[in-house]
């Protein structure tokens, strides 16, 4: 997968025909293949872009920052990122006649091994769902698949995935750059910030490490839309696609087959009522 | 001032280690979810002393914890009530093996702040009650410029302890300070091998040529200190920390980085204070009481955190805060790295 051409020659037409101020994309590193995200804002900078299958990084996570705010932006959205996008939308995040969006028909991005990404493999939406012009072949519809490593965790015996998970939140450093580089996380103060409370603190314990990413991945349960920009950015290499993961497969099962992002405006699982919602569990 | 050599083999090494663990507490890089942490250990089979720099996280939690308990209170209707926290559980005699030579020096930098105008009593006691073994690399990674800044990585006696994988395939042991030197002579095991200095000297200087050697980044970090003392209008700060998501990774791997937020827990009226890392690349880093906020963009804080590493820590103790180490790089989403940026923005500098 390499689309670097045609990526060029898109914000080359947007930049001339003056539809943008400025386009998000990705660079080399200049010395290994792993790529950095480039806010570009001239044609003279365009000879940076590039788009292969290391391009990994969500950009959607830049309209969050400063230097696109109230700027007509050109971005580059992979199936994942595109979701993201979707509920960015619906959520009045970002305005979408600002946007010009190159959709791309993703195969799969690599990890630092070469390998192809472990969601990429369970990827059911690789094409872009919201795009101004689409790059690449699109895919046939694929089926839902239950997250390999959550059914593996879920054969295990409760007292072992619960030790398994305090290794995890033990682990934890609250660094909170897995809510820092998640492109759904905006807002301006969040709940797990807060400098004095019973279960939020920044202190680096067991228990308000798991206080702050169970608030957080409930926070994105029905919005998650797996693009693993948290479990890149996290320094401790925690599996947190587990607890987005796990969300995930409840909703699928019991929304009827609510995935995140995939129709434009759909507010997500928990925010719309339907009669074939479960309530089983009302006397 | 040197100290005694010794030389040994593979097994020889490990049964160094082996009796190291036996006789003390030790720190050693444990893996755990593909990244290795300092833990202590009571077995050799559960870390690996050689850890790959990439996926090694700093020896500095155990001087500087990510979460220390600064106090414990209750609040009565007669008052507020302040009880000391438990003993300091980092304070005992201990060990760390398989330290890297950066860490090891980003204490020795870290000394200057800690004794500076208050004298932080933990942190130099655990300072005085650590032995730190450290292994020589043998080959710098993709983002490791240690050799171009202001400290000699050959001569580098911040470590009390340096063990060296000699090119001949021999394993030299060196003692580096007088703590060392002590600690060797508790290892009658490695006594019988001293090697007298005219040849140790040749072997170790021959496996740092060839590691310094290995280096993809190299620096003038004189010339950089003094082009960034000029730079701090510089336009330049702000392209280049436009792809900064602000996530403070690079802060919390860092080995200098030393600031810290103070935060409660608490459980109806009583409550733990706790200091723990806090990042200045965070947006609320510098907010006041009140609102105001000095530093609200992120080009700012970009740029504050650029110039304490390289001018302001300079100007203060006369050494940089950075020690090359490359882990904000490694662990940065985005793959910025700090070495490209203070070259980029001081080749702007007039």
């Amino acid at each position: 997968m390499d689309y670097t051409k045609q990526i060029r020659e898109i914000a080359t037409k947007l930049f001339t025909e003056e539809k943008i101020d400025v386009f998000v994309g990705y660079r080399t590193t200049g010395f290994d293949e792993n790529q950095v995200p480039v806010i570009i804002t001239g044609l003279e900078e365009i000879p940076k872009l590039i788009f292969n299958d290391k391009s990994v990084f969500n950009l959607t996570n830049y309209l969050k920052q400063e230097h696109t705010r109230n700027k007509r932006v050109g971005l580059i959205v992979k199936g994942c990122d595109s979701r993201s996008l979707n509920l960015l939308l619906t959520e009045n995040q970002v305005k979408r006649e600002k946007l010009f969006v190159i959709g791309i028909a993703c195969e799969g991005v690599c990890d630092d091994e070469g390998n192809k990404m472990q969601h990429c493999t369970e990827c059911m939406f690789p094409d872009a769902v919201v795009f101004d012009e689409m790059v690449g072949t699109t895919h046939d519809a694929r089926l839902y698949q239950v997250n390999a490593d959550v059914r593996e965790l879920a054969s295990k015996s409760l007292v072992e995935r619960r030790e398994y998970f305090e290794t995890v939140f033990e682990s934890c450093i609250r660094c909170n750059a897995c809510r820092h580089s998640c492109p759904l996380c905006y807002c301006a103060k969040c709940v797990i910030d807060q400098e004095t409370s019973t279960l939020y603190h920044g202190a680096n314990t067991t228990s308000s490490a798991f206080h702050a990413l169970m608030t957080w991945s409930l926070h994105l349960a029905g919005r998650c839309v797996d693009c693993r920009n948290c479990e890149s950015a996290c320094p401790m290499n925690l599996p947190l696609h587990l607890l987005h993961k796990q969300n995930e497969s409840v909703i699928y099962e019991n929304f009827q087959e609510h995935m995140a992002g995939v129709v434009e405006g759909d507010r997500g699982a928990f925010y719309k009522y339907s009669m074939k919602d479960p309530d089983d569990f009302i006397m | 001032m040197s100290f005694e050599t010794f030389v040994t083999d593979k097994t020889g090494l490990q049964k160094f280690y082996e009796a190291i663990i036996e006789k003390n507490e030790t720190y050693a890089p444990v893996e755990k979810f593909g990244n290795f942490d300092f833990k202590r250990i009571t077995r050799l089979s559960e870390c690996n002393p050689e850890s790959p720099i990439e996926k090694t996280r700093s020896i500095k939690p155990l001087f500087f914890p990510r979460s220390a308990k600064v106090m414990k209170y209750v609040a009565t209707s007669a008052g507020t009530e302040i009880a000391e926290t438990d003993k300091d559980p980092l304070a005992g005699k201990r060990v760390i093996i398989g330290a890297k030579h950066c860490d090891a020096r980003a204490l020795q930098v870290l000394d200057k702040v800690y004794s500076w105008d208050y004298i932080d009593t933990d942190f130099r006691n655990r300072r005085q009650n650590t032995v730190i073994v450290s292994t020589r690399c043998d080959k710098a990674a993709i983002h490791c410029f240690c050799t171009s800044l202001d400290y000699d990585v050959e001569t580098l006696d911040a470590m009390d302890v340096l063990i060296v994988n000699g090119i001949d395939g021999k394993i030299y042991i060196r003692a580096k300070t007088e703590k060392g030197n002590a600690f060797l002579k508790n290892f009658p095991t490695i006594h019988d091998s001293q090697l007298p200095e005219n040849e140790a000297a040749p072997a170790l200087k021959a496996q740092y040529e060839a590691f310094a050697a290995t280096f993809r980044l190299q620096m003038n970090y004189r010339e950089v200190n003094e082009k960034l003392s000029k730079v701090f209008d510089s336009p330049e700060f702000e392209s280049l920390s436009s792809n900064c998501i602000s996530c403070n990774t690079c802060a919390f791997v860092c080995p200098t980085c030393h600031c810290f937020k103070i935060s409660d827990e608490k459980v109806k009226d009583t409550g733990v204070r706790y200091k723990s890392y806090d990042s200045c690349n965070n947006g609320y880093f510098t907010l006041m009481a009140g609102g105001h906020n000095p530093r609200p963009a992120k080009y700012r804080r970009w740029r504050q955190r650029a110039l304490h590493k390289f001018v302001y820590y300079k100007e203060r103790f006369g050494e940089n805060l950075c020690v090359g180490c490359g882990k904000c790089t490694f662990a940065c989403p985005v793959n910025i790295s700090i070495f490209e940026v203070v070259n980029q923005v001081s080749d702007t500098a007039m």
